[in-house]
């Protein structure tokens, strides 16, 4: 049984005054979490110290501006840790994390996590001129019922990883019915306990609904076989592959954006990548044309096996293209079979090697033979 | 890490006014500082030994003094630990004498900033990486351009059996300008005598290659490293190479032609000569008239040219007086008439020599508006002085003294060294006040009157000093060591745009073709860090001065 | 501009590769999917046919796309680059940042009605087109890019040959050479600016002239919204720091961005600390220092183009910003960005007599 905090309020306020009394009795010395960040109601990452100021974080707001894993990896990378801080992150970002620290791109010092069941975001576009906004009721709504937002990202219609994994506590969201009235928050660890101890906050044995959690995942599973299959279709082979990524203008910006793209150089952006003259010329030799900037195919693909294994399908990606490819779904996709051939599931376990970094002498006889 | 932080008491000097105490106190806590000790005086004797015996007991990684100025004792200390086995550079001096103690009456502030400069020091040491020292060959040879007083004297001096001079002279003839003066001011002694004497133990000496009727055609390399080639004036496909480890562009002047100066008159009317047809005149042993008489009146016309160049020669009033002298010699009964617009005679010896120089037949005459025309056999001089507009004077002979103009043709040797040239065209000088000889361009070096004109005292003083320079810095059989704290460039980061490359004023930056990137040369480089500051992409590092380093230097001094 | 105008511009191309003129021509092409257009180097002259010089859209921006081809030194095919003037501008600050060799480059522009913003074209490009087109007919440009909406460059004739199409006869155009490399084109062609270009100047000093006035004006509105750093911070508070506007703009040309360098990022007490000093830290920090420090680096370079605000997934108003700001920057030193190929930069030259009013200020 895990131990869990159950307070009779609704689980907005009784989160933000659980990181309110937090702060106030110096428990932490910092809350990252989505904020209100301006008198126009811009909602972006912050971190905390005030207490006065937490009245106008968002926890859970359906947005994700970045992927907080990046901004936890820049935070921990450099330095050392010498006051704690949590961190409000949505599940995606959190096994963005985890894979970043197995690449020694952060750490867990003094940082203690705080995750919930997740109703998904929406589109970053929609913020822009706050369209999203008339739909926030109806996504709660949808929410406390386990049911998918027509408006919210398709990567995270299909997201069967909706359970935060590796959180210290974890916040009853998604599918909890009473979520207005209750809040309920389960401390899957020490370091979570010890948050709880130190607030002399008792505590109660309870357990997540695994059968409506379930239920969520079919109806996820089910939107994914759907879009799987329309990306499927399109990715029909080199043409098919052309087609899709015709339009890509090599911005990179799916790149920077990407919690797990964290090379300080990207390969294809170094000056091996680059096309000189002659590279130009014996290419027009079997060619009569060619797309210029070169090489935008190869660097999609390239992205895709150098990250695939890892990608969280957290939808940033898709969010910055300026020219709309439906890249996290393409990533999602690929990346989903990557993994599935190594049963591997991107931050779901911190002490699980990276498949490729790990050798294993039985390993796909059935591509050698 | 370990690092060991020492605070000296510089004996009164900075016990008595920082509070040492609350500065170890303040520096104990802070991490990896393994210890914080005070000391009396850390340069003496016994200091160095407590440092070193410090290192090795706690087993430092890193040292910190609190002591006096980096100028001071900053090399004492570098040497203590490289005794020690602890590179040099994972050192940092913390200057609270000059920088607290020595600035205010105030303990508590001084105090204050000796705490904030010992723990940025603290901050930073953690930053620095070793670095290695480099030793490279030099060559002691030296390559001395232009023939003229300044380079026989500089080359007489620095030749000896273990360096070569190569003394290039475009002309066929070495001896300069002075190789015509009859005498110089003031003493009167005999110059062109005494500069054939010279030539003559240039030519026996068998340490100084000459080159007459040779010009520079190019200098490669940098400074104990040069290669220079060289060509023949009358066939330039006849050329020369050889190698030197500095190169002294004593290339003088000349002085300035009036012949487009209307009112001069010069070229036009007879019996109108400049000063150095009058030397040369001078020195055949007579002074005539075109006729072949002795003239009876002689006008000197000082500051020939000075509004044009807008500069003042130094020299012309000096040798002007030198003419009357010259005149009362050889055509005593001549009546002589200086014509001046401003009277420059420096020195100690020079006012006394003017006024020896006056007489019965000598008049100054301060003037403008000079014009100066052709009266039948004899010539006319109008001039306007402070009490008349308009007064004439007729004389048999003028002579016009002209300023010295920088020798042209320079630009070969401008180039390939990279040294500047100032705006009046003579060769820029490293710093006006304290690096009067020296050029931007390590290894290369200026004397006389390439500099800017001077007399021939003053361009001696500057063959000595270049001599000087050259003797201690290329030592034959000693390596040089070049600086350490150099730029990089990251070939990863670098694109190519070449900005570095516009803003380094030392040449130590080239570009690959192949590569297009930009690489610095090390022994070149001077640390100055402009290339770092100018990179757009922040792709050059100047080693010991880091982003890191300096980042947590200054963000502790500023908490 | 009619539909047979862009035939009058592939025919030239095409006559020009068969004479030997030009090996091979840099132009914009539909994509396969025909949802988007990009820069193609096309060999193969039949291939021109499916070229278009004047797209809806400007995906990558030219200046990018020459750099690509020839930054690494010039190759042996003679290329002819059609691309639009704030394309052609882009492509001679490159040049003078070494990252353009333009030796075999011939750098042709075309009279330019301005683009759609990008993102409008691409979630619908049906409509996209049907828009443009309209657009184009009624010459009215109130659907374009609010930077191409003001800009008065748009004929600015800064590369070898230029194409004129205001003013002109039906289904002709006007072949202006700017160059010895331009005038060789059009000798080796047999074409000369046959009758005077007096239609051209005409429409086009007019067309400045308005939109002169037009940039003024909303200049002015812009100052106030943007004026101060409160105001500055707030337009830029939705900023994601994605850094594709940066990317996307044809003279940034870093490879390794200061500001997405190991300089910005800074160790955990640092943020804690000023995390603490300010109650509220947004993090990553620094959202306007990358935007203002961009415009320190490349204001006096910047086209104009627009590329960034097209980049940017949250329609910031990043180029029309740029763009007023580059107007300040460049008028300082009374440079126009790539106007010419000869004009040093202003950043890479020393004048010692030069902005004395900056020096008078700390009197």
């Amino acid at each position: 049984m895990t131990k869990a905090l159950v307070r009779k309020t609704s689980t907005e306020q009784g989160l933000l005054t659980f990181l309110q009394d937090l702060l106030k009795n110096k428990v932490v010395s910092g809350v990252f979490s989505l904020k209100v960040i301006n008198k126009d109601g811009d909602i972006a990452y912050a971190l905390i110290t005030n207490p006065d100021d937490l009245k106008d974080a968002r926890p859970f707001y359906p947005l994700m501006p970045e992927n907080a894993g990046l901004h936890l990896s820049r935070f921990t990378l450099k330095g050392t840790a010498k006051q704690p801080v949590l961190a409000v992150v949505k599940p995606c970002e959190l096994r963005g994390f985890v894979e970043l620290i197995k690449r020694e791109q952060g750490n867990l010092d003094k940082l203690i996590t705080i995750s919930a069941t997740c109703g998904g975001v929406f589109p970053i576009k929609m913020a822009v001129s706050k369209d999203h906004e008339k739909h926030l009721s109806k996504y709660w709504e949808s929410v406390k019922k386990g049911e998918i937002h027509p408006e919210i990202r398709s990567v995270c219609k299909a997201c069967e990883n909706f359970e935060p994994y590796t959180a210290d506590i974890t916040v009853d969201l998604l599918g909890n019915s009473k979520s207005d009235a209750q809040l309920c928050m389960y401390f899957n660890t020490n370091k979570g306990k010890e948050l709880a101890t130190a607030l002399k906050t008792t505590l109660v044995e309870k357990d997540s609904d695994k059968k409506t959690l379930d239920a969520i995942r079919k109806k996820r599973t089910a939107e994914k076989q759907r879009l799987f299959a329309d990306i499927q279709k399109q990715l029909n082979g080199i043409d098919g592959l052309v087609n899709i990524f015709g339009r890509c203008i090599g911005c990179h910006g799916c790149s920077k954006v990407c919690p797990i793209c964290y090379c300080r150089l990207c390969e294809f952006e170094s000056p091996e990548a680059e096309y000189n003259p002659a590279h130009f010329e014996s290419e027009f030799k079997k060619k009569g044309a060619m797309k210029v900037p070169p090489g935008t195919l190869y660097y999609q693909l390239g992205r895709l096996s150098h990250i695939g294994i890892s990608c969280v399908a957290c939808g940033q990606c898709e969010d910055v293209c300026p020219v709309d490819i439906p890249v996290a779904m393409i990533f999602k996709y690929v990346g989903e079979s990557i993994q599935t051939m190594f049963e591997y599931v991107p931050g779901k376990n911190r002490d699980e090697k990276i498949p490729l970094i790990t050798f294993n002498k039985e390993e796909f006889a059935e591509i050698e033979e | 890490m370990k690092i060991g932080v020492y605070i000296c008491e510089c004996g009164p000097n900075i016990a008595e006014k920082v509070d040492i105490d609350e500065v170890i106190k303040a520096v104990k806590p802070l991490d990896n500082v393994a210890v914080v000790e005070r000391f009396k005086l850390l340069c003496s004797q016994d200091g160095k030994q407590f440092l070193a015996d410090q290192i090795k007991k706690h087993e430092l990684t890193h040292l910190v003094v609190a002591a006096c100025s980096p100028r001071e004792h900053q090399q004492t200390f570098m040497d203590v630990c490289e005794q020690e086995g602890l590179n040099p550079y994972l050192f940092q001096l913390a200057n609270i004498r000059e920088q607290c103690a020595w600035i205010t009456d105030d303990k508590k502030e001084a105090t204050k900033k000796a705490i904030r400069l010992t723990k940025a020091a603290v901050a930073r040491v953690q930053y620095h990486t070793p670095l290695e020292k480099q030793q490279i060959e030099s060559n002691p040879d030296v390559l001395v351009i232009g023939g003229g007083i300044a380079g026989i004297q500089a080359s007489l001096q620095l030749a000896g059996p273990e360096r070569t001079i190569h003394l290039v002279e475009k002309t066929s003839s070495l001896g300069g300008l002075s190789q015509y003066y009859e005498k110089t001011f003031p003493d009167m002694k005999p110059c062109a005598s005494f500069i054939k004497g010279l030539i003559e133990t240039v030519k026996n000496n068998p340490h100084i290659n000459v080159y007459t009727n040779t010009e520079i055609e190019e200098i490669l390399g940098f400074f104990g490293n040069f290669e220079i080639t060289v060509k023949q004036t009358t066939t330039p496909e006849a050329t020369a190479a050889f190698e030197v480890g500095a190169v002294v562009v004593a290339t003088g002047a000349t002085p300035f032609n009036p012949e487009h100066i209307s009112k001069y008159g010069y070229q036009k009317i007879e019996n109108v000569i400049t000063a150095l047809d009058f030397e040369q005149m001078n020195l055949s042993g007579k002074i005539t008239l075109k006729n072949g008489k002795p003239p009876k009146s002689v006008a000197i016309i000082h500051c020939v040219g000075r509004e044009e160049k807008g500069y003042c020669s130094q020299i012309c009033c000096m040798y002007s007086i030198k003419f009357i002298r010259y005149l009362q010699k050889k055509v005593p009964s001549t009546k002589i008439t200086n014509f001046y617009t401003d009277l420059c005679i420096p020195g100690k010896s020079q006012q006394h020599f003017y006024e020896q120089s006056l007489g019965n037949h000598v008049d100054f005459i301060r003037m403008s508006d000079l014009q100066i025309t052709k009266q039948s056999d004899k010539i006319q001089i109008t001039y306007s002085n402070e009490k008349d507009a308009s007064k004439k004077l007729s004389v048999d002979m003028v002579i016009l003294s002209p300023v010295l103009e920088p020798t042209q043709g320079l630009s070969s040797i401008i180039e390939s060294t990279r040294i500047s040239q100032g705006e009046k065209g003579f060769l820029t000088e490293e710093h006006e006040k304290i690096a009067p000889v020296s050029t931007s361009t390590e290894g290369v070096f200026i004397a006389g009157c390439s500099h800017g004109p001077k007399s021939i005292e003053e361009t001696m003083s500057q063959a000595e000093a270049v001599t000087g320079h050259i003797l201690t810095s290329l030592i034959p059989g000693q390596k040089i060591e070049p600086e350490v704290k150099v730029s990089h460039i990251s070939e990863s980061f670098c694109i190519g745009c070449k900005t570095c490359l516009n803003v380094c004023c030392y040449g130590a930056i080239t570009f690959d073709d192949l590569k297009k990137v930009s690489v610095v040369n090390e022994v070149i480089c001077r640390g100055c860090g402009n290339c770092v500051a100018a990179c757009p992409s922040g792709a050059i590092t100047l080693k010991h001065f880091t982003h890191n380093q300096v980042y947590h230097e200054v963000k502790e001094a500023v908490q | 501009m009619k539909k047979s105008i862009r035939e009058t511009i592939k025919d030239f191309l095409m006559k020009a590769m068969e004479k030997g003129v030009f090996d091979a021509v840099l132009i914009p092409m539909k994509v396969p999917a025909g949802d988007s257009y990009v820069y193609v180097l096309i060999k193969d002259k039949a291939l021109v046919k499916d070229a278009d010089p004047l797209p809806p859209v400007m995906s990558v921006q030219g200046g990018k796309a020459v750099s690509s081809v020839t930054r690494l030194g010039k190759g042996n095919l003679k290329i002819a680059a059609v691309m639009r003037p704030c394309e052609v501008r882009a492509t001679n600050e490159l040049e003078k940042n070494e990252q353009v060799n333009p030796e075999n480059i011939t750098l042709i522009s075309i009279d330019c009605p301005g683009v759609l913003p990008l993102h409008d074209f691409t979630s619908n490009p049906e409509e996209g087109l049907a828009v443009f087109e309209q657009a184009e007919k009624k010459h009215d440009d109130t659907k374009m890019r609010p930077v191409c909406q003001i800009c008065d460059n748009s004929s600015l004739i800064a590369g070898d040959l230029h194409i004129g199409t205001l003013g002109a006869a039906k289904d002709s155009v006007f072949l202006i050479a700017h160059s010895h490399k331009g005038q060789e084109v059009l000798q080796t062609l047999q074409l000369s600016s046959k009758g005077s270009l007096a239609s051209w100047k005409k429409q086009v000093q007019e067309k400045v002239e308005n939109k002169k006035k037009q940039r003024s004006m909303t200049h002015k509105q812009l100052k106030k919204q943007i004026g101060g750093l409160e105001n500055l911070i707030d337009t830029f508070s939705r900023c994601l720091n994605c850094h594709n506007c940066m990317r996307a703009c044809p003279v940034c040309f870093c490879r390794l961005c200061y500001f997405d360098s190991e300089k910005v990022k800074n160790v955990r007490e640092d943020y804690m600390q000023q995390a603490q000093e300010k109650g509220t830290l947004r993090f990553p920090p620094d959202t306007t220092l990358f935007h203002i420090g961009r415009m320190t680096h490349m204001s006096v370079s910047c086209v104009s183009c627009g590329a960034c605000e097209d980049a940017c997934p949250v329609s910031l108003p990043v180029a029309q910003v740029f763009s007023m700001i580059a107007d300040e920057t460049q008028g300082l030193f009374e440079y126009l960005a790539g106007r010419n190929r000869e004009e040093p930069l202003p950043m890479k030259t020393f004048k010692e007599d030069e902005l004395h009013e900056m020096e008078d200020a700390h009197d």
